[in-house]
């Protein structure tokens, strides 16, 4: 009877609860709508323009006059570490709204925050060129107190398991051979958010690696298990890059630990050392893996040539060992910051044909003094870098993507074009994805997933075959970065597998742990959505005539939010002479090119009437 | 979005004059979940006939499309067994025909038409559509059974005949009637051309 009572009252509450919130909204969307009116021209469209407006009603007035005062001080990229989170807290759906609007807008800034990791995504467009620009950056915050079983100290695979939830298909299948050894072997490891930046670029290598011979997978866990079990960096390097990926992470963690240059220095230097073998290396197997199938054999000596190094870095691993079990306890952790870069720059036709003879050409050099390391590579006209820096504790990644594009906005793709950008992006995510895995996973190590078997159904079908050609070059530049090209160079058949484990690591992501997680899905499920026409781009937007809503106009209202103009309003007249408020019709044109009254293209008569 | 304030007059619009033959209204308090019905017009023969439709406004109404779907089983070339309704207007451009000019008003005004106006050539359900292009009597003869069965309030259909469905449930809006709907139509083959996303 109480309890009923109290259920009632509950049910009461919370449907007063509700109401109260729709009404707070429902004044912060007016809020809206009068902050909108009152802005000029010129402030609206800085708003608009770094996409501070938001969502009517979610955002207070006070936060958007904060904002608009914000981004008249300075750039917004500024703006995006204060504003994380703030904006809109972020899932899977917010950042895929973005995404879906960042690809017919023009410069959009977005971020948010899930857990102890938050992430700002940065568009930029430039219409004239059809450069597009596109960066991410996850910033992990280890003080937010995410429980990590690292702190825990809990060495147990289980408790890292507590942490995997949503990945629970790598754990359900992971216990494979090597995983048990592995788990334990790394129970110490210093945080995952360190080995994660690492693993951007590492991970793939291995999964490659591993897709293509999981003979050659067990024997590396069993050797690596024999040569230092307790040793977590002998998991990790694979190839040279991924030698990179692990001195990166002995060098943080020692200069963390104990401050010494010394280390510090020397481990960079043997960085540079294993970059060349690298690119000799590189070389090699570009030659000689245009047979496919040979892939196998030659990366197996790939393998044996770089686990010198490994060995050569055991003993500061193994410090690194014991200065992660105590780092929880470390004052000033630092979060690392992980920046995706991604740009898609227009080449001109020689350029593209010069460096597409040229095919293949890399180089790499690493700076000592600002502790910053960047390789770049360049196949195919398409030219990756990816960059290592670490200053003032915080470590920067960043890898660059440029590929020759004509127009990857507005007009559409061509089709092949289209089908490496979305190779690329998809890696790029699919890293991501990767990479979220391992802030979760991280001390499952490396060979923690298993290839998935539902990746099938996740890949999408046209990826695999149409991209052969272009594919082959978008695949390798990102492969090339960590895994020297030889990957690139094989054909199909490895390619193929590691597609799925990408896939695969797409169906991790299906459970949504980060907001970034479903960008690789984004990707993948949009691709059959790349015919549709986009949205106008904010030139084409501002293009179009606006007025202020005066006394005498016949059409009273707008017909996208209902309600009637007032005097003073903005409106915006489209081609077809049907008006509304600027701020309505401005985000529908930024998905949609056409009138909502009467369908009517808006560009398309838009032109016929300049030329009228 | 506009959402709440603009749900707010439609609100206001679909309760002070609403189409004909339409009513819709705020279900359990919610902004976003609404619930309305539609008459069957004359000459149809979803005729009598009550049908309840599920609205849900997703977050970024106006500019998407309203979420609607058939509560009430209803045999149509465009409507399958789920409820759900294959109409231009309920999608976004490029494929669909959603604009935020359009309202929940005017869409369910468009589902009524549907009703009234089968399209066979873009169907959702192949079978009921091949017997609606070919056999246009058994489409009726069917339709007029599944309204009188499922659509068809007990209390106030005194002058209907009774076949063997007049065991009305009244409107099913309960989930038992959509058990029970998605069982019967275990036998249909769902085709679909019309993809909703």
């Amino acid at each position: 009877m109480e309890s009923a009572d109290s259920n009632d009252k509950g049910n009461a509450d919370q449907s007063e609860a509700q109401r109260q919130s729709q009404l707070d909204r429902l004044d912060r969307e007016e809020a809206f709508y009068q902050f909108v009116n009152n802005l000029n021209e010129e402030d609206y469209r800085l708003m608009r323009d770094n996409n501070l407006l938001g969502t009517p009603g979610e955002i207070t007035e006070e936060e958007l006059l904060r904002r608009l005062q914000r981004i008249k001080e300075g750039p917004p990229q500024q703006n995006g570490d204060e504003n994380r989170g703030a904006e809109d807290p972020s899932n899977g759906d917010a950042i895929i709204d973005w995404l879906n609007s960042v690809r017919q807008t023009g410069n959009t800034t977005r971020s948010g925050q899930r857990g102890n990791q938050s992430w700002r995504a940065v568009s930029r467009t430039n219409p004239n060129s059809g450069d597009f620009r596109f960066s991410l950056e996850i910033n992990v915050n280890r003080s937010n107190a995410n429980p990590n079983p690292e702190h825990e100290n809990e060495p147990s695979p289980e408790a890292s398991n507590a942490e995997d939830i949503e990945n629970s298909q790598s754990d359900t299948e992971a216990p494979g051979s090597d995983l048990p050894s592995t788990r334990q072997s790394r129970p110490e490891m210093p945080t995952s958010e360190e080995l994660v930046a690492e693993e951007v670029s590492s991970f793939r290598g291995q999964r490659r690696a591993r897709s293509r011979s999981p003979e050659q997978r067990r024997t590396r866990a069993r050797t690596d298990r024999s040569r230092s079990p307790l040793n977590p960096v002998t998991e990790t390097p694979r190839r040279a890059h991924h030698n990179i990926s692990s001195q990166t992470f002995d060098n943080s963690v020692v200069g963390e630990a104990e401050g010494s240059s010394r280390t510090r220095q020397h481990v960079t230097q043997s960085q540079t050392l294993h970059n060349e073998a690298e690119g000799s290396s590189r070389t090699r197997q570009h030659v000689t893996l245009r047979q496919q199938m040979t892939g196998t054999e030659i990366s197996t000596p790939t393998t044996i040539q770089f686990s010198a190094p490994e060995a050569r870095n055991s003993p500061p691993a193994t410090t690194l060992e014991t200065t992660g079990s105590s780092e929880p306890a470390a004052p000033g952790q630092r979060p690392p910051t992980i920046v995706l870069d991604l740009q898609v720059r227009r080449v001109r036709p020689g350029e593209y044909r010069q460096r597409d003879s040229i095919a293949n050409r890399t180089r790499s050099r690493s700076q000592t003094p600002n502790n910053t390391v960047t390789y770049e590579s360049e196949r195919g006209g398409l030219r990756r870098t990816f960059s290592r820096s670490e200053q003032a504790g915080v470590r920067t990644y960043v890898s660059t993507i440029r590929i020759p594009i004509r127009r990857i906005l507005n007009t559409g793709f061509s089709e092949t074009t289209s089908v490496a950008i979305q190779t690329m992006l998809r890696q790029i995510m699919t890293g991501f994805g990767e990479l979220n895995y391992f802030l979760y996973d991280s001390d499952t190590g490396g060979p923690g997933p298993v290839p998935n078997p539902t990746v099938e159904a996740v890949e999408p079908p046209n990826g695999g075959s149409s991209s052969s050609s272009i594919g082959e070059g978008t695949e390798a530049s990102p492969g090339e970065v960590y895994e020297g090209g030889n990957v690139g160079g094989s054909a199909s058949g490895p390619r193929r597998e590691s597609r799925n484990n990408r896939g695969g690591s797409v169906t991790f992501e299906e459970s949504g742990s980060l907001p970034f997680l479903s960008l690789a899905q984004f990707f993948l499920l949009n691709e059959d959505d790349d015919d549709q026409p986009r949205g106008l781009t904010k030139e084409q937007i501002d293009n179009l005539s606006t007025r202020l809503f005066g006394e005498n106009d016949a059409l009273k209202t707008c017909s996208v939010c209902i309600t009637e103009y007032t005097e003073g309003n903005k409106l915006r007249k489209l081609p077809c002479s049907h008006e509304y408020h600027v701020h309505c019709i401005d985000r529908w044109l930024s998905e949609n090119s056409t009138c909502p009254i009467c369908r009517r293209a808006v560009l398309a008569s838009a032109n016929r009437e300049s030329v009228v | 979005m506009q959402k709440i304030s603009r749900l707010k007059r439609e609100l206001h619009l679909l309760s002070t004059e609403p189409p004909p033959g339409i009513t819709c209204w705020q279900h359990d308090n919610r902004m976003d979940d609404l619930r309305a019905q539609i008459l069957g017009s004359a000459d149809t023969p979803y005729e009598k006939g009550i049908f309840s439709l599920e609205v849900i406004l997703p977050e970024r109404y106006p500019f998407e499309p309203p979420k609607i779907r058939f509560l009430t089983p209803i045999y149509h070339p465009n409507i399958d067994s789920a409820g759900r309704i294959c109409l231009d207007i309920l999608k976004l451009p490029p494929k669909g025909a959603w604009r935020p000019s359009l309202n929940i008003s005017t869409v369910l005004t468009s589902i009524q038409l549907l009703m009234a106006e089968p399209n066979p050539d873009d169907p959702l359900m192949a079978d009921i559509s091949l017997e609606f292009k070919y056999n246009k009597q058994t489409f009726l003869k069917n339709a007029r059974k599944w309204t009188e069965k499922h659509a068809v309030q007990k209390d106030e259909n005194s002058g209907t005949p009774s076949t063997e469905g007049s065991l009305a449930e009244g409107i099913s809006t309960d989930p038992t009637a959509m058990q029970k709907r998605k069982q019967g139509d275990g036998s249909r083959k769902m085709k679909r051309p019309c993809f909703r996303p």
